[in-house]
C-alpha cells in the first residue's frame, strides 16, 4: 500500500479544550490509484490532507492512529525527513492558491526554491519549470516567472501550484480543491493532465473537491466525510448510483443541474453542521437526517459493508429508507423518520 | 452537453426597471515592465438593472476579478466611465466615494487572503457597521449573530479567529460581512466555489431570498455554469479582456452565438461517472494567448474551430452586436456556431 491511514484521530486546541476534528478515519491508497474525498464544508477534509503532507497547523495534534507512506510511519518521522518527503515523494496542492504563495517573492524564485528542495539540479530548474507551466497552459513562462503572485489571477496562482506539485514527479499528489478557481475548459485540461500523469507515470492522487463532476470523471474510489468522520466509502460508480448513507444521498441530490430552471429553489440539507466541541450523541447526522430511527439518537453507527467493497456508517441505510420510507418520492426533505414533502403534496 | 440544456425558458421580465450600474468603454491596463502592459479589461460596456443578477463567466485570467474591482471602485480605471445610480463613480474621491462604497459590497475570491487574521470573526463582520456608524452595542452584536446564522454558521463562533475555520466556513464569513450593511449591489467573485453543494444551494437560495426582499442587485462571477444559469437573469461571457456574448441565461445556454461560449458549455463536467468517464475532456485546446499581446482581429481566432483566417477573423475585430432579440455576441460567423 502506498498510503495507509488507520484509526486516525486529530484534535485542535480551542480555548482550553482539545476538539476532535477528525475522528477514527481509515482508508488506503494503492499505488497509481485516484481517491476522491468529498463532504461537508468543515468536515475535516483539509485536515486529513495536512496530516499526510505533514503540515498540521499549530494547536493540531494526532491523538491516535497511524499514517504509513511507503511503509514509513509518517508522524514518527523527523522534521527533516518530512521536509524531504514533501516535495520529492509527496506533493501537496493547498486549498488557498493566493495565500499559499509568498506575495513578496517572484513566482520564478518560489518555483526554483521548490525544485532545489526536491534536488532538481540547478541547470535543469528553468527548463523543468517552463515545461510544467506549459502543461498547465501557462504560457510565456519567462514573463510569468518574473511576476509576483498578486499580479496573477486566482486561477493562474492555482495552476502555478499544480505545476510545482507534479514537476518533481512525486509518487503521491494530495490536491486540496485544486480547480476551484478554474473555468471549465482549463479545468478539463488540468483533469486530463492529472489523468495522464496517473496513467503514464502511475502517480497516485488524493483529490479533495466539492465538484461531483470532477469526482465522477477522475476518481476510482471516493470517501464521504461528515462532521469529522468518514460516513461512507466505496467505488465511485457505486456511490453515485447507490449511495447508502443518507448524508451522501442528500449531498448528491443537492447538485445543481445545468438544465434547472432559473430561480428554481435548489435542494439543500436542512439544519446546521454540528459543533464539534459538543457533537450530537448517536449518529452525528441524526439531527438532520430524514430517515432516522430511535436507535440513531443514542447509538453510534460504525462503518460496515453495505455492498461489495462499499462501507457506510448508518443504522438505516438507503436500501431500507427506499423500501420502507419511500425515500425516492421525497422532493423536499426535512429532519425526521421518512419525513419530507412528496411529489404532488402542497408546499407553501 | 446534457440534453436538458435545450429546454426553453421565458425571457426575464425586467422591463421598466431602473439601471443601477452602467459601464462605458472601460479599460484597465496593468504596467508589466519593458513598456508592456497587461490588457486585463480592454474596452467593456454593459448595464445591470436594479434587482437583476448578471452572471459573469470566462476563462481563468480573462479579467473577471479585475472588472469586479473596477465596478466596486477598489481599483481605478485606466479609462472609461462607470455610473452607479447615474452617479459617475469613476470621478468620485474621498468621503463621497466612501459613502458610495457603502452601497456596493464585494465577496472576494480567496477567503483566506481577504480576512484579517488578527480580528475575531465577530469584529470582521461588524467592521462595516462600525465604519459607517450603523448600530451600536447590543444591537450590533445581535446583528452579527443574525448574520452568522443567515450564512449557516454557529452564532457562538463570533469570538473565534479566521484561522480556526475551514475554507468554506471562511467564505461564509466573507458573505456575512458583505451583507451586513444591506448593500444595493453585491459583487460575488467566486463566492461559493469553496462550499459543498448543499451549502452552495443554501447560499444561493439565501441570495435569491434577499434579492426578492431588498431588491438587491448581483454581479455573480463563478466557474460553475450550473449555478450561474440558475441564479442569473442574464449571463455575460468574457474572453481575454473583452465581452464576447451577453444574453438572458436561457439564450446563452440553449443557443450560444459565440464559439467560445459553446466550448465552455461542452466542457461542463457531468456528475455521473458513466457519462463523464467516456467524455472527451478537452474541447478547447491551444495556448491561451497572452494578455500582453492579444491576437489581432478577433481575440479568439487562434483557438476558434470555425475561424476563417486571415480574413476576416484575424484582421477585423468583430463588434459586440445584437444577433437575436436581446442576444449580443461578437463573432463574424455567429450563425455557424
Ligand atoms: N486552528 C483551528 N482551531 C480550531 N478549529 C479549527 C482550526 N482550523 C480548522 N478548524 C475546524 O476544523 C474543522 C475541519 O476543518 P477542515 O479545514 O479540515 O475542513 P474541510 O473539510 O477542509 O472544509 P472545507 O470544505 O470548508 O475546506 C472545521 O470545522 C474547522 O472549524
Ligand atoms: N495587480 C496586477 N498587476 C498586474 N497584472 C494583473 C494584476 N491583477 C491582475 N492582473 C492580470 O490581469 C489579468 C486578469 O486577471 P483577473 O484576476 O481579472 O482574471 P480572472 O478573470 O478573475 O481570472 P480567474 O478566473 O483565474 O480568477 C491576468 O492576466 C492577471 O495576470
Ligand atoms: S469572429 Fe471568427 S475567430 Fe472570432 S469567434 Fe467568430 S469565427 Fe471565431
Ligand atoms: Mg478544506
Ligand atoms: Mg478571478
Amino acid at each position: 500500500m502506498l498510503l495507509d491511514v488507520a484509526g486516525l484521530t486529530v484534535t485542535a486546541r480551542v480555548g482550553d479544550a482539545d476538539v476532535p476534528i477528525v475522528r477514527d478515519a481509515g482508508f488506503t491508497v494503492a499505488p497509481g490509484r485516484i481517491l476522491g474525498i468529498v463532504g461537508e464544508s468543515g468536515a475535516g477534509k483539509s485536515t486529513i490532507a495536512r496530516v499526510v503532507a505533514g503540515l498540521l497547523p499549530p494547536g493540531f495534534r494526532i491523538a491516535s492512529g497511524s499514517v504509513t507512506f511507503e511503509g514509513e510511519d509518517l508522524p514518527a518521522a523527523s522534521a527533516a525527513r518530512r521536509r524531504e518527503l514533501l516535495g520529492r515523494r509527496i506533493a501537496f496542492i493547498p486549498q488557498a492558491p493566493l495565500s499559499s504563495l509568498n506575495p513578496v517573492v517572484s513566482v520564478g524564485r518560489q518555483f526554483a526554491e521548490h525544485l532545489a528542495h526536491a534536488r532538481v539540479p540547478r541547470a535543469e530548474r528553468r527548463g523543468v519549470a517552463a515545461r510544467a507551466l506549459a502543461e498547465v497552459r501557462l504560457d510565456d513562462s519567462e514573463a510569468l516567472l518574473a511576476r509576483y503572485p498578486f499580479q496573477l489571477s486566482g486561477g493562474m496562482c492555482q495552476r502555478v501550484l499544480i505545476a510545482m506539485a507534479f514537476a518533481t514527479n512525486p509518487a503521491l499528489i494530495v490536491a486540496d480543491e485544486p480547480t476551484t478557481a478554474l473555468d471549465v475548459t482549463v479545468q478539463a485540461q488540468i483533469l486530463e493532465l492529472l489523468g495522464d500523469l496517473n496513467r503514464d507515470l502511475g502517480t497516485a492522487i488524493v483529490m479533495i473537491t466539492h465538484n461531483m463532476g470532477v469526482v465522477a470523471g477522475l476518481c476510482s474510489r471516493v470517501l464521504v466525510m461528515y462532521a469529522g468522520e468518514i460516513v461512507e466509502q466505496g467505488p465511485v460508480e457505486q456511490i453515485f448510483e447507490n449511495p447508502q448513507h443518507p448524508y451522501t444521498w442528500s449531498l448528491l441530490r443537492s447538485i445543481p443541474r445545468v438544465d434547472a430552471l432559473r430561480h428554481e429553489r435548489l435542494r439543500s440539507i436542512e439544519g446546521l453542521a454540528p459543533d464539534l466541541l459538543h457533537p450530537p450523541a448517536g449518529c452525528r447526522f441524526h439531527p438532520r437526517c430524514p430517515f432516522r430511527i430511535e436507535k440513531c439518537f443514542t447509538d453510534e453507527p460504525r462503518l460496515q459493508e453495505v455492498a461489495p467493497d462499499q462501507l457506510a456508517a448508518c443504522w438505516v441505510t438507503m436500501a431500507r429508507a427506499r423500501k420502507e420510507m419511500g425515500a425516492d418520492d421525497l422532493i423536499d426533505i426535512r429532519p425526521g423518520a421518512g419525513s419530507g414533502v412528496r411529489k404532488g403534496e402542497l408546499t407553501d | 452537453m446534457a440534453e436538458g440544456v435545450l429546454q426553453q425558458e421565458p425571457a426575464p421580465m425586467k422591463a421598466g426597471a431602473k439601471t443601477l450600474v452602467r459601464v462605458e468603454n472601460v479599460i484597465k491596463h496593468f504596467p508589466a515592465g519593458l513598456g508592456q502592459s497587461v490588457k486585463a479589461v480592454d474596452g467593456v460596456s454593459f448595464e445591470i438593472v436594479e434587482g437583476e443578477t448578471l452572471g459573469l463567466v470566462g476563462e481563468s485570467g480573462c479579467g473577471k476579478s479585475t472588472l469586479a474591482r473596477l465596478v466596486t471602485q477598489l481599483l481605478p480605471v485606466t479609462s472609461g466611465k462607470i455610473f452607479i445610480n447615474d452617479i459617475e463613480v469613476t470621478k468620485l474621491r474621498g468621503e463621497k466615494l466612501r459613502q458610495q462604497r457603502r452601497q456596493m459590497q464585494m465577496i472576494f475570491q480567496d477567503p483566506f487572503a481577504s480576512l484579517d487574521p488578527r480580528m475575531t470573526v465577530g469584529d470582521i463582520i461588524a467592521e462595516p457597521l462600525v465604519n459607517f456608524g450603523v448600530m451600536r452595542g447590543r444591537k450590533r452584536s445581535e446583528r452579527v449573530q443574525e448574520l452568522l446564522k443567515i450564512v449557516g454558521l454557529n452564532p457562538n463562533f463570533n469570538n473565534r479567529y479566521p484561522h480556526e475555520f475551514s475554507g468554506g466556513q471562511r467564505q461564509r464569513i466573507g458573505i456575512a460581512r458583505a451583507l451586513a450593511l444591506n448593500p444595493k449591489l453585491v459583487v460575488c467573485d467566486e463566492a461559493i466555489s469553496a462550499l459543498d453543494v448543499s451549502i452552495q444551494a443554501q447560499i444561493v437560495n439565501l441570495l435569491e431570498d434577499l434579492q426578492r426582499e431588498f431588491k438587491l442587485t448581483y454581479l455573480f462571477i463563478a466557474h460553475d455554469l450550473s449555478v450561474v444559469r440558475h441564479i442569473s437573469d442574464r449571463v455575460m461571457v468574457m474572453y481575454l479582456g473583452k465581452i464576447v456574448e451577453v444574453a438572458d441565461s436561457a439564450g446563452t445556454y440553449t443557443s450560444p452565438k459565440h464559439p467560445y461560449t459553446k466550448a465552455l458549455l461542452s466542457a461542463i463536467p457531468v456528475p455521473d461517472p458513466r457519462i463523464q468517464r467516456g467524455k472527451r475532456l478537452v474541447e478547447l485546446s491551444g495556448e491561451i494567448p497572452s494578455p500582453l499581446n492579444p491576437p489581432s482581429g478577433c481575440r479568439f481566432h487562434t483557438r476558434c474551430p470555425i475561424a476563417r483566417v486571415p480574413t476576416p477573423c484575424a484582421e477585423v475585430e468583430p463588434p459586440l452586436e445584437e444577433k437575436a432579440r436581446g442576444h449580443l455576441a461578437a463573432c463574424h460567423f455567429s450563425q455557424d456556431v
